[in-house]
Order: structure tokens, then sequence, then C-alpha cells
């Protein structure tokens, strides 16, 4: 079944994307970012929180948002 | 219902926005693709000239056209390159007018009231009082400018305002470690941020904005958290905490230790700009215990003038002005009454 993706981690990434029926959120957590911590990011599945083991259904929207996201001066050359 | 009329207005607003976006991102290719056919066509003139002077043997000339063809050629490499990068970027899909006002539904469920400004077609969103290593900076106001999303890709179409601002005691426009004049570094967060603002999904901008507030980089923050309080030393810049500052009474501003002195006569502080060095005892002293020496005029510590207002090296001129006089006066001879003659009243008379 396909899920639109969001992962705001790093450079972003928007998109459908195909996943087995019967996945949990917390399972694609894990296969999308398998050295990241989920209390360390904001995790919504159709714009609400969901508890772990909320099943994925088609056409699902998730979005996967870091909660700590480094700022930085600008370095001019 | 005014609250939902808004939110509809808005998000018509937002979404001709994003279209303008994506038009000029559009344009930006097109207009890279007519470099990069410019470039093609001056490739094979290059190559017909080449020919030519093959042809003709003119080995001379065929080794200039090759050699400008490997010039060339570099160039046209990484400009290949950029635009391949370019025309391949994913800029992602058109957001729809039910995603915007979904997206602005969603920033008010999860970061408070949004507040918008129709004059100025912004809309905003205020952060909890942030603080970062128990040093509070306050609210701020994340105020997104409309009119400015299409120029996403040269300027920043948002600003950070602080609400009530704890600025650096070094730079009082850094109001956050990465925040400097309003604008956000946003470090870790550009690409996406900017990713997210092209695809429509203002929660997510907002609420990567307010995470970025949220987090400290002591790596990289435009005045460091154990410098926060620290005042900026007038002359070199360095930052210093408040207790190691030296505040000059003539120029009022603020020094280091290494920048600053003090009077030698009253104990003055002073920077080492208002401090005069005096050319007799070479020690620092304010201008209030300077004079001028009323000979030479020079300018002293009163400590090097006597009494009568006289340097040192005036001093002793006048002292040994007065020894020459002295000496002068002693090797006069004294006056003889006139030694007459025997003959008196004698007269020369001229033959």
């Amino acid at each position: 079944m396909r899920i639109l993706y969001v992962n705001n981690h790093g450079g972003g990434f928007a998109d459908f994307i195909n996943i087995e029926e019967g996945t949990t959120i917390d399972k694609l957590f894990k296969e999308k970012m398998p050295h990241e911590e989920s209390q360390d990011y904001l995790i919504r599945v159709n714009r609400q929180p969901v508890p772990k083991d909320y099943v994925l259904k088609d056409n699902d929207r998730v979005t996967i948002t870091p909660t700590k996201i480094e700022g930085a001066r600008p370095v001019h050359a | 219902m005014e609250k939902q009329k808004k939110l509809i207005r808005f998000a018509g607003m937002i979404l001709e926005a994003i279209c303008q976006l994506k038009k000029q991102h559009l344009r930006q290719l097109q207009s890279n693709l007519e470099d990069f056919c410019q470039k093609c066509d001056g490739a094979c003139k290059e190559s017909h000239l080449f020919y030519a002077a093959v042809e003709r043997n003119w080995t001379g000339s065929a080794e200039k056209i090759r050699s400008r063809i490997s010039r060339n050629l570099n160039d046209f490499s990484y400009n290949l390159q950029r635009f391949k990068e370019m025309i391949n970027a994913d800029k992602g899909k058109q957001p729809k007018f039910s995603d915007i006002f979904a997206e602005l539904n969603q920033i008010e469920q999860d970061l408070g009231e949004l507040q918008f400004d129709l004059k100025k077609k912004t809309i905003s969103v205020v952060t909890d009082p942030v603080s970062l290593d128990d040093i509070s900076f306050g609210s701020f106001e994340i105020r997104l400018n409309i009119s400015e999303i299409c120029k996403l890709y040269t300027e920043s179409p948002y600003i950070v305002v602080a609400l009530e601002p704890n600025p650096a005691g070094a730079d009082s426009n850094v109001t956050h470690p990465h925040v400097s004049s309003e604008k956000l570094c946003e470090g870790d967060g550009h690409t996406a941020i900017r990713r997210a603002l092209e695809d429509g999904r203002l929660c997510d901008f907002f609420t990567m904005i307010v995470n970025i507030l949220q987090t400290y980089n002591p790596d990289s923050p435009y005045v460091s958290l154990d410098d926060w309080d620290g005042i900026s030393c007038y002359d070199c810049g360095y930052t210093v905490s408040g207790d190691d500052c030296y505040y000059c009474e003539y120029c009022e501003r603020d020094y280091c230790s290494q920048c600053s002195s003090y009077c030698q006569m009253c104990d003055t502080t002073i920077c080492l700009g208002c401090a005069y060095e005096c050319p007799s005892c070479n020690e620092p002293v304010c201008k209030s215990c300077t004079a001028a020496c009323k000979e030479c005029e020079e300018t002293f510590c009163k400590d090097c003038l006597t009494e009568e207002g006289l340097c040192q090296s005036c001093e002793d001129n006048r002292k040994e002005n007065e020894n020459e006089e002295q000496e002068s006066e002693s090797e006069k001879p004294e006056a003889c009454p006139a030694v007459l003659s025997d003959s008196v009243g004698e007269t020369a008379i001229h033959a």
C-alpha cells in the first residue's frame, strides 16, 4: 500500500512510498531511521499524534520532524 | 467564522505565492538551459574552425583553437554538472488549496494561535518563552511574509522577532545565539525548511524554526551562552564578563583589562586612548592631571612640573640662564677714578 512519507531530517524528503500491509508507525520509523531514537522526533500521522502501535493505512500521511535542529552562525567566504 | 474566512483568504494567498515560486524555479531552469545551448553553439563553431585549420595544415592556428577548446571544456563540464543537478532536483509536487488550509489549521493546533496581517501579508506564530542553559530569551514571533515567498532562493522570506528581548551584552542585534538582526541562521535545518516552504508544508516550516530556537549549537553561535552577559571591549572587541570590564570615564566606554589603564596620579580608570603618557616620567595620566609647561607649552603630568609651572627641562634651562647671568655679572671689572696726568688739560694738537 501507499503512504505519503515526509521526513524533515537532514535535507528533507516528501513523497509517496510503498509499505507492507500491517506496518506500524514504530516499525516504519525503525526502518527509515535505524540509528535514531523516536523520542527525538515529532511523529504525526494525518497531522495527529498516534500511539507507537498505530497500524498505517493506505494513503496515510506520515510526518517525522526532528525536535532538535542545530542552528549556526553563517560563515562568510 | 471570521477566523475561518481569514484562513481561507491566506491559504489562497500562500498557494499563489508558492505557484510563483515554482514558476520562478522553472524560469531559472529555462535561463540555464539557454546558457547551456549557447555554450554548445560555441563548441560547434570552434569545431568548424578547428576542422578548417587541420584541413589546411594551419598547425599554429589549430593549436590555438585546441587550447581554447580545452579551456572552454573545463567550464563546460562544470556548468553541465550544475545544470544537471538543477534539472534533476525534485522540487516537490504543487500543493493543493486544501493542503494549505489544513496546514494552517494544524499550526493553530500544534503551535498556538496564528496571527494574520492582511496589509503586510504576513502570518505569524508566537513561540513559548525560550530558555537555553538557564538564560531566558523570551518569546519570539516567527513572521512569514507571503509576498517574499517567491524570493525564497535569494532571500529569507521570514524574520524572527524577539518579543521580550534579552540580547547579548556584546551585540544588541543578537537576541538568540542563532538569531542576528531578526534573521535566523538555520544551520542543519536550512534545506528542510526551504523544502517545507516549497511544498506548502507550513506547519513543518514553523515547527522546524521553533525547534532551532529551542536548540543550542555551541559550535557556531553568533554569541555563545558563556559570553551572553559579557561586554565587548570597545577597543579590541574581546568579550569580557561584567566583573572584568573597565569603564573609561572620559570616553564613557567599556574596555578589557588589556585596553585600559589608570591614572598614576588620581587612580581614575582610563582607556589607553584617553590616557596621556607624560614625556618626562612616561607614566599614564588622565587629562585632568596634566598641565602645560609655561615655557615650552608641552603637556606634562602635574607632578613633573615645578611650582612655577615649568617642566624639568625648562627649569634646568632657567637655572642655567640665571647662573650665567650671575657669572657674567661677577666678571665685570670695577670702575676706577680717572688718573690725571701732570699736564692738566692737555689736548692733542694736530700738525
